[in-house]
């Protein structure tokens, strides 16, 4: 995104309210200056010399989760989070980053993850379909990764395997190091060529939007145009309705809900594939949360959680507490950095979380499931 | 330390006190955010990069006992208390413009109960009306009062301006749903209104807080008339060449006690502009949106009566589309940069009459914008949306697109345009608001509004808030 641009998109959100409803940081703080109005409020007037980026409006600034619920639900579809992220960058450029921020993206410029002190590992061959691995699956939540592998290859699928232990690009970019998330994405690039893969495959909804628009939007970088983006849990639904993917039914259990990944909003649609999946090997059907489907609320495992992490914790809080009221003891999704958040606090809620590729890959036609 | 850093100390350490340290800010950013609402002279002020009054403390109570403690502060300190709740009000009237300490509701967003046999929800003041309705829905049931700033505005600043959704013309203005409220008084009593409103004990003193806009104190808990999600749903879209006719057709129809839940009746500059801009239709003349829901067949037996009155008034059916259309779209309006923006001048001069005054009124506010400023190229622009067995609200525009470039002249051009169409309203019956409210922008013609009864207002509003710390400025009570 141009500065231009983002001068336009600040000046459209800053006194415009019709997002409120759905900012989960809004929701969870109750504070107007964290909200879309707030955020564009604070950048247009420090263009106009009525505030200026002080420690505090600093901390404000860097208190946007980045899930994009706001531009999804917006009728003229303005990108504040791409302009959030411009800011950033600009305060970053100043030197006027919190520390912890510069911190994290050195640690990212140098081994490519926040996670762990490992370099990515290399392209594991060639072949039609790639899979991104990134650094969360890898490191955060390992069994799904290796469950999604068996999935895929019970469907008929043995993925290349790209991008493993590296970051999207997505965290520098949503913190203001637009030049670090470049260097991300031109390895995962180059990875994905190295493959010779005509299909790219992903595990969650984030990391779909970050190479089907991140990276055009924000970095200037095109995904190759001969290359399909999907992500697995389409892939997996399309192989279970053509009857490619047998999965038997589960015994019956607690009762459980969906939780729809951090991005979910960004990716139109895509909150059908995980529930015809459980579908298929759920006795019953799930729970529905409140904060589901396109008005979903990350559960704290986006940028928040390096920039913020008293927030994202709200955040947290609050899904798992918005699980508790709709009844559920079970709380499944696919994604990687989702579990690992939920998986630190859910005892606290009596909740029990599962990951949802670990859950089909135990129902797989031929495996002992329960 | 001088005297003046001790007291402001001493008044945030007593906040904190009471809410704790994490919910009282004196930020500047957040005194930046909270300085303008959704009104255009704050933020036209702002856009010239000229700051405006702040609060001095910015406090997130979580009960009605926090906001009541609060109130005495005040009372001690002799300080305003400026009640927010989504600040998505039109006229100013959630500005601190004399400072003080601005009480955001939004933590008190609780969903007491859903009561399913007498169709009422009880909810915390601060609860955002979109996600109370998201909520509703899951029952099958919804608060019918659909608002354009649902999205952002809550169930407290529903009810303090009086405000009016798109479907009030079938199911009533906010006000109507009310049962029951809870309200911190200015003194700090927390009073209950009676359970139901409609008996006869007494006089109707709880409507005192609906339309007083926090003067009167901050309400606090509201319970609300509820309705099934209608069965059906059935929009149409009429066109007339003359406005005249149409109004006469929207008269017929709310007379003769049919109850469509939307009348939406653009005149024809309007017509021209706004729907063919927003929605895409490009019609010459008057388009109405007729909508009628509930059971399918008796909404179908409604709509055709309602189209056989349009019809024999010379309207023209122009279909189910146009008329979904707008249902679907009846909400970009507001979104930049389709709404009213910056650096244009613009201001909604609502009103409401009866009908025997509605189109001599409508032309006589056209007539004073259109003709009292024609060297700003200003523009009229209006639709009649919210019908009522008596009369309807004008909801006019004017917009100045080439505006001062300075903030003071531009004001005072504003304020210029506002007396000449206000003016207009109150000579030719009208009401100076009918759903917006009053705020600081009209607080000025509520003496003229009310002639003799005026003074008895002032002399309830003394007795309500001695101290005169609730929102003052605002509703024309002063400062």
């Amino acid at each position: 995104m141009s500065l231009d641009n983002a001068v336009l998109t600040t000046d459209n959100c800053r006194y415009c309210l019709m997002c409120r409803h759905v900012c989960p940081v809004g929701h969870v703080t109750r504070l107007e200056t964290l909200t879309p109005h707030g955020w564009g409020l604070l950048i247009s007037s420090v263009q106009r010399g009525l505030a200026t980026w002080t420690d505090s409006a600093v901390d404000k600034l860097y208190s946007c989760a980045d899930c994009g619920t706001c531009q999804s639900h917006c009728v003229t579809d303005q990108p504040l989070p791409a302009a959030i992220a411009e800011a950033r960058a600009d305060v970053a450029a100043a030197g006027l980053a919190p520390a912890h921020v510069v911190a994290l993206n050195q640690t990212i410029e140098r081994w490519g993850n926040p996670y762990r002190e490992q370099e990515p590992e290399a392209v594991s061959g060639t072949g039609d379909v790639a899979l991104f691995v990134g650094d969360e699956a890898l490191y955060l939540w390992p069994d799904g990764l290796q469950a999604a592998l068996s999935l895929l290859r019970a469907a008929g699928i043995d993925p290349v395997l790209i991008g493993a232990g590296r970051n999207s690009g997505y965290i520098p970019s949503s913190l203001g190091f637009p030049e670090t998330a470049r260097r991300l994405a031109a390895a995962n690039l180059a990875d994905l060529q190295a493959s010779q893969a005509t299909m790219l495959l992903t595990l969650n909804p984030g990391d779909a939007y970050v190479f089907g628009t991140l990276y055009s939007e924000r970095l200037g970088i095109d995904f190759p145009a001969n290359v399909e983006l999907k992500e697995v849990t389409a892939l997996l639904a399309e192989r279970l309705a053509a009857g490619d993917l047998k999965l038997r039914r589960g015994a019956g259990g607690p009762p459980y809900a969906y939780i729809d990944p951090a991005h979910t909003s960004r990716m139109a649609g895509r909150d059908a594939a995980p529930r015809q999946l459980l579908a298929a090997v759920m006795p019953a059907p799930g729970r529905e949360l409140f904060w589901r489907r396109e008005r979903t609320h990350p559960a704290g495992s986006t940028s928040l959680r390096f920039a913020n992490p008293m927030i994202a914790e709200h955040l947290t809080y609050a899904r798992l507490g918005d699980a508790r009221a709709a009844g559920a003891q079970v709380l499944i999704c696919e994604d990687a950095g989702t579990l690992n958040v939920l998986a630190s606090l859910a005892p606290r809620f009596g909740l029990t979380i599962q990951g949802l590729y670990e859950l089909l890959a135990e129902q797989l036609e031929g495996t002992q499931g329960n | 330390m001088n005297r003046f850093q001790f007291r402001t100390e001493m008044i945030r350490s007593e906040l904190e006190d009471i809410v704790g340290q994490h919910f009282v800010s004196v930020d500047e950013s957040d005194k930046l955010v909270y300085s303008t609402d959704w009104s255009w002279m704050p933020q036209m002020w702002l856009d010239r990069g000229q700051p405006l009054p702040t609060p001095d403390y910015i406090v997130h109570p979580e009960s009605a006992e926090q906001i009541a403690e609060i109130m005495d502060i005040a009372n001690k300190y002799r300080i305003p208390v400026v009640p927010w709740g989504g600040g998505s009000g039109t006229q100013g009237g959630a500005l601190p413009l004399f400072g003080g300490i601005l009480v955001d509701t939004k933590r008190m967003d609780k969903i007491i109960e859903i009561d399913e046999v007498s169709l009422k929800v009880t909810a915390q003041a601060g609860i955002n009306g979109e996600q109370l309705e998201w909520a509703l829905h899951e029952k099958g049931l919804m608060l019918p009062h659909y608002a354009a700033a649902s999205r952002c505005a809550t169930l407290g600043g529903y009810l303090a301006p009086r405000g009016t959704g798109t479907i009030s013309t079938k199911y009533g203005k906010a006000e109507d749903m009310v049962l029951n409220m809870q309200v911190v008084l200015p003194t700090g009593e927390i009073i209950r209104t009676a359970p139901v409103p409609q008996h006869a004990a007494g006089p109707d003193w709880p409507r005192l807080f609906l339309g007083a806009e926090g003067t009167f104190g901050i309400i606090t808990e509201a319970t609300m008339q509820l309705d099934y999600l209608p069965e059906a749903r059935l929009l149409r879209a009429v066109l007339f060449d003359d406005l005249s006719k149409a109004l006469e057709a929207g008269r017929r129809i709310m007379t003769r006690r049919l109850h469509p839940f939307v009348i939406r009746l653009y005149d024809p500059e309007s017509t021209r502009s706004q729907v063919k801009k927003v929605l895409g239709l490009d019609y010459e003349g008057a388009y109405m949106v007729m909508g009628f829901d509930g059971d399918p067949d008796i909404a179908a037996l409604e709509e055709q009566k309602a189209l056989a009155i349009c019809t024999e008034l010379g309207g023209q059916d122009v279909g189910r589309e146009p008329g979904e259309t707008w249902w679907e779209h009846r909400y970009d309006f507001y979104y930049p940069p389709l709404s009213l923006h910056l650096p244009w001048m613009y201001g909604t001069t609502e009103t409401v009459t009866t009908y025997d005054k509605i189109e001599p009124l409508y032309w006589a506010v056209k007539r004073a914008v259109e003709e009292g400023f024609p060297q700003w190229n200003i523009r009229f622009i209006a639709h009649f949306s919210h019908w009522f067995h008596w009369g309807v609200m004008c909801y006019s525009r004017f917009i100045i697109e080439e505006p001062p470039a300075d903030a003071q002249e531009a004001l005072q051009l504003h304020n210029r345009v506002w007396q000449a169409a206000m003016q207009a309203v109150i000579d030719n019956g009208g009401m100076i608001n009918e759903h917006h409210g009053i705020g600081v922008k009209l607080g000025r013609y509520m003496r003229q509004q009310y002639g003799d009864a005026w003074p008895f207002m002032l002399r309830l509003k003394k007795m309500i808030d001695p101290n005169g710390i609730m929102n003052p400025g605002k509703v024309g009570f002063g400062f």
